[in-house]
């Protein structure tokens, strides 16, 4: 199980990871799981789901680095394009903003596979294995419903804002359904995710309540 | 359905959900569905999605991913080590100057980078070995660097602050120089304190060298020639003149503080491909993926929190509870001491940014109508979430200077960590008692606020 923090103590000293830089703290295990991002667990019906979302998230990764780095050029050439011709434009916040709004969904189901998305974990040391085991099944239910009608809902909102033809409401104008597909494919893609770690937290409390009785 | 039994309803919901252990970013998320199903117009599940977009697609939010590049690509690379080797040359001959160059060299990398975490394993894996092989006893090494690298969250720019800025509805660029004067307080608190204690052990190792004759490496007297101080000087230069290139861009009026982000993480990435030979995909991949992991679970944390608070609002939970904070009629310093220490009490358990997003609604309201300027309270509230990094029981850097220095005892350096803490508080007494610390600096950048208290 690679859990990221690690020896941190569990969620609550990674959370504090939060103010930035605390990746680097990443042990190990958590690292080689970032390179698979495959919970060893997973059953083997939905081992090509997970190989395709590993995949997937490699690729997402990949287009998450080029917005970070297209987003500094942007917001640097605002300042230089300000500074030299005096004239002020609003075109690059907003690319900006829909390129990291982008790399920021797109990243969310790597950041699930790697179950980088921090919380309060002080509880599962208090449990039973078996508790906790089912316990992780409660938390994987809860996030993946909330993600799914997340997904579902952005879906909505990117086909009312294409037939509907919306655009932002600054002068340059922009259509929303840009930021929207990233919302609504980032978060589909978190939703399968979470499908996969729920499918391999029901095998993991199998083998517990196995392994006990 | 009652208002308090709605309040007390919406916290056991939020209570249950995150104490489940599930991601804090889901859990806020579905605390709020859960709300919006139960309790407002059907139609109001139809626009969660519209709702959270709206609220992340601000630029001052987006920039924080931006600064997290930034700070980043200088942790990954030796500018570091070099900061501290410089510092250390040139405060030889100071007594404690080891000590002191610890905490400069926390501060200014800090400033550089933006984060605690980062500073504390920067500095401290050059800094702790050589203070030990100096003879400095383990905790006080260990909590040199863990309250030395909180300095990253006050001083500009901070991640926190950024949220503070926008929770508060105050101007980011002022909240960022109110943070400069605190932060040099608490460096002078830290250096001071580095000193005095730094005399009393090393009084202890000449009495200990006199009554059995065993020599304290801190009895040692090292120097640097002139050369070698000069030497050290052009690989710190360039991230020095970042520093205060990015800080002439905000305050010269160049840059909006989002466009300060980008140009300060493309030039952090210039430079360490410059001085350090950081260009290749293989050196930069890690550092943008990285960066990635820590903006991405950061921006779900902020996307959710503010949907969270967007009901608790709309339910007008977080209205009655301001309401009922004002009716209790505190004096302005109780009530102030009062919101103090929940925000200690949370820190126990929530990040700054879960902190800041979930209570804003709730306690500026009141501080705003017992007549505290919010900029200033924005200081208060960062130091004393600073202080949760390296308190116990669950300070993160403490477990970051573990991960660093393994054979010090966790119990040793929490012992060595809480001097620290209660400099944090002196210090927030400080700018209680004497408020232009934190607001001379802005009022003579930028002129004061009228009526702002």
């Amino acid at each position: 199980m690679s859990d990221p923090g690690g020896d941190l103590p569990h969620g609550l000293g990674a959370d504090a990871a939060l103010l930035a830089g605390g990746a680097s703290l990443l042990p190990e295990s958590a690292r080689a799981g970032a390179r698979s991002g495959i919970d060893p667990a997973t059953p083997r019906a939905l081992m090509p789901l997970a190989r395709a979302l590993a995949l997937a998230n490699r690729v997402m990764v990949g287009f998450g680095m080029l917005a970070l780095l297209a987003a500094s050029l942007v917001l640097t050439s605002s300042v230089v394009t300000r500074y030299l011709f005096k004239s002020s434009t609003d075109w690059q916040d907003e690319t900006a903003v829909f390129l990291l709004v982008g790399a920021t969904f797109l990243c969310g189901a790597f950041v699930q596979s790697i179950r980088g998305h921090v919380g309060i974990e002080a509880v599962s040391t208090l449990l039973s294995r078996r508790a906790d085991a089912i316990r992780r099944i409660a938390v994987d239910l809860l996030c993946l419903a909330f993600c799914a009608l997340f997904a579902w809902k952005s879906w909505t909102l990117l086909h009312e804002a294409w037939v509907d033809k919306q655009t932002t409401s600054s002068s340059w104008a922009p259509p929303l359904w840009i930021p929207y597909l990233l919302m609504s494919l980032g978060m589909t893609l978190l939703a399968l995710q979470l499908v996969v770690h729920l499918a391999a937290s029901v095998n993991r409390a199998r083998a517990v309540a196995a392994g006990e009785r | 359905m009652s208002m308090l039994a709605i309040g007390l309803l919406f916290a056991g919901v939020t209570l249950l959900f995150m104490m489940s252990g599930a991601p804090i970013a889901f859990a806020l998320g579905a605390v709020a569905v859960v709300f919006m199903a139960f309790f407002m117009p059907a139609a109001s599940l139809d626009t969660i999605t519209q709702n959270v977009y709206e609220e992340m697609a601000s630029i001052t939010l987006l920039s924080i991913p931006l600064f997290i590049l930034k700070g980043a690509a200088i942790g990954r690379s030796r500018a570091g080590q070099d900061l501290y080797a410089a510092l250390h040359a040139w405060m030889s001959r100071v007594p404690g100057g080891l000590g002191i160059a610890n905490v400069f060299a926390c501060a200014l990398f800090a400033a550089m980078a933006g984060s605690s975490p980062a500073t504390c394993s920067a500095i401290g894996s050059a800094g702790i070995p050589e203070m030990r092989k100096r003879g400095y006893s383990p905790g006080f090494a260990a909590g040199i660097i863990a309250a030395g690298g909180t300095l990253g969250i006050l001083l500009p720019p901070s991640i926190t602050m950024i949220l503070y800025a926008v929770a508060a509805e105050q101007s980011l660029g002022r909240l960022f120089l109110a943070g400069i004067g605190p932060g040099l307080l608490l460096v002078g608190l830290f250096a001071a304190y580095a000193v005095v204690r730094y005399r009393r052990e090393h009084r202890n190792a000449i009495a200990a060298h006199a009554s059995h004759g065993t020599a304290s490496a801190m009895l040692d007297v090292d120097t640097f020639t002139l050369r070698q101080k000069v030497e050290m000087l052009p690989r710190v230069l360039p991230f020095v003149i970042l520093l205060i290139g990015v800080m002439v861009a905000l305050y010269g009026g160049f840059a909006t503080p989002s466009e300060t982000a980008g140009l300060g993480a493309l030039l952090a990435l210039v430079l360490i491909a410059v001085v350090y030979g950081v260009w290749r995909v293989k050196d930069v991949a890690p550092i943008l993926s990285a960066t990635l992991k820590e903006s991405t679970m950061l921006m779900f944390i902020i996307g959710m929190s503010l949907l969270f608070s967007y009901v608790m609002s709309y339910l007008h939970i977080s209205q009655s509870m301001a309401q009922w904070i004002v009716a209790l009629q505190l004096s302005k310093w109780l009530l102030l001491a009062a919101i103090l220490l929940l925000v200690v009490i949370l820190g126990f358990f929530l990040p700054p940014v879960s902190i800041i997003l979930m209570t804003a609604p709730i306690i500026l309201p009141p501080l705003k109508t017992a007549g505290f300027d919010l900029i200033w309270f924005g200081v208060l509230m960062t130091i004393v979430m600073e202080a949760g990094l390296i308190h116990p029981p669950v300070g993160l850097n403490l477990f970051v200077i573990k991960n660093i220095a393994p054979d010090i005892t966790l119990g040793q350096i929490i012992r060595g960590v809480l001097p620290f803490v209660v400099l944090m508080f002196v210090a927030v007494v400080l700018i209680c008692l004497l408020p232009g610390i934190a607001t001379a600096l802005p009022d003579a950048v930028m002129g004061a606020v009228p009526g702002a208290r």
